[in-house]
């Protein structure tokens, strides 16, 4: 009897060992951010609620048979909490899924900030999807981008995001000026400005003139494709080809033109570009 | 660095002598094992890195090792900061609200007394989306982690489990940094 008496004992605690630590929680598997949570309890006694979350950690004595009460507070930040309960010497433990809420706000990124215009796929828009909380919504939201030049209509288009992510990429307009790039979704609206600029310069025309000094040559008005102004600085060059060789000149436009006085005696034959835009050329005669 | 450190120490290791000697020794190696513990529970973890999913822009080579690289140290980051309350370490490799929230949660463990351990057994990491102008990469991660809760010296729970994380990378001056680190249920 004595023999057996240790090892029907230890029986009991091997059999009754895997129950208690194995004793889970009640939880649901996910709630939203921000919701109260009640979690059932059984037998009696003091015990120790431990909530281990990734932006919170309580500690705080509860009573075995009475439900514990999550604080909406207390589960704010999306992701796994594990939920403890120690007391009457056992442990039961158990983790929950805290998701994102509703939507709340809207990380946009706008890229660039300076565009040509009519550059295809030019404008690069990616809006991240937040509740209020800052937890990201992963489920699908519509996501609607804007992009609103002055004087012209406005380009828009809905985009699914998914896992938290919406993206799009839009053409630059055809006229320069500021446009408004938007992405709104459900009331929520974050703007972002992007400057669109004159492009290359389009059909350089030069005209030239000769003058006591020497000639004078001088753009036409320079302007982009889409007929915008190219931008005061760009830089225009002015080359002459003529029997005292080769010589160049970088002057930049200002006030929609550039202009330069070439030194040159003899008789040459002048041309024109502005990065790789080649304009025409115009051929001026000796010095008499 | 660390580990030519304690091999170092290890061939110091030649008893002999006066009792004196032989306390001096011993008081060395304790000292040196104690610098050794943290720098080995602080190792970055294996960070196995997938890009075959990534759009829709294109990973650069250097970019595909400097990701994991910085998804490991900011791992090894947060484990130190956490098990040593220390919020000062998270700016180098976290910002925005991934900063924010690990601050609250090393401010409530020094609220209640709680502290966490992460033992870190590894990532398989893998980008999900890159935006076309590079400037924010979405990942999803994979780990085997070991969580370990104390109050005070008490070990509260402990559980090796597998967990999915959403994080958002975003660029720095000479690395990338995490600005969300969520976990989830599923990808």
């Amino acid at each position: 009897m004595r023999g057996i008496l240790p090892a029907v004992c230890l029986a009991v605690c091997l059999m009754t060992a895997p129950s208690l630590a194995a004793q889970d929680l009640q939880l649901p598997a996910t709630i939203a951010a921000g919701s109260e949570l009640t979690i059932p309890t059984s037998g009696s006694g003091a015990a120790t609620f431990y909530l281990i979350g990734p932006s919170y950690l309580a500690k705080r004595q509860v009573q075995l048979g009475q439900e514990i009460h999550i604080q909406p507070r207390e589960v704010r930040s999306a992701g796994r909490y594990t939920a403890v309960l120690r007391g009457g010497g056992s442990s039961q433990s158990g983790s929950f899924y805290v998701v994102a809420a509703k939507p709340a706000s809207l990380s946009f990124l706008a890229h660039p900030s300076r565009i040509p215009v009519a550059q295809r796929d030019g404008v690069i828009g990616v809006a991240f999807v937040f509740d209020k909380w800052h937890n990201l919504v992963r489920r699908p939201e519509t996501v609607d981008f804007r992009l609103a030049a002055k004087d012209a209509p406005p380009v828009a288009q809905s985009v699914r995001s998914r896992d938290g992510v919406a993206w799009i990429l839009m053409n630059s307009a055809h006229k320069a000026g500021n446009a408004k790039f938007v992405a709104a979704l459900d009331g929520i609206e974050e703007t972002r400005v992007i400057q669109q600029v004159a492009a290359d310069p389009c059909h350089l025309q030069i005209r030239a003139e000769r003058n006591a000094k020497g000639v004078l040559v001088q753009t036409a008005p320079v302007r982009d494709c889409s007929g915008n102004p190219v931008s005061d600085g760009t830089i225009v060059t002015f080359t002459a080809n003529g029997p005292q060789g080769l010589s160049t000149v970088d002057v930049p436009i200002k006030k929609d033109i550039a202009q330069a006085e070439l030194r040159i005696l003899g008789p040459a034959t002048i041309s024109v570009a502005s990065g790789v835009v080649m304009g025409n050329e115009v051929k001026v005669g000796g010095q008499q | 660095m660390k580990q030519i450190t304690c091999v170092g120490t290890a061939a110091l290791g030649c008893p002999g002598g006066s009792q004196t000697r032989l306390k001096v020794v011993l008081a060395f190696l304790a000292l040196v094992l104690l610098l050794c513990l943290p720098s080995f529970a602080a190792d970055a973890p294996q960070v196995h890195f997938d890009t075959s999913h990534i759009g829709p822009r294109q990973m650069e080579d250097v970019t595909g090792r400097n990701i994991p690289r910085d998804w490991g140290r900011a791992w090894q980051t947060l484990a130190i900061a956490l098990e040593q309350n220390r919020p000062d370490l998270l700016g180098r490799y976290f910002s925005g609200f991934a900063q924010q929230k690990l601050a609250a949660t090393i401010a409530t463990q020094l609220k209640t007394g709680l502290r966490t351990r992460y033992i870190d057994h590894g990532h398989k990491l893998a980008a999900y989306f890159y935006s076309p102008d590079g400037g924010a990469l979405e990942l999803h991660d994979t780990a085997d982690l070991e969580i370990q809760v104390f109050d005070g010296n008490d070990l509260v729970h402990s559980d090796r489990v597998t967990l999915h994380y959403i994080g958002l990378m975003t660029p720095a001056a000479d690395h990338w940094e995490v600005r969300l680190l969520e976990s989830v249920p599923s990808f």
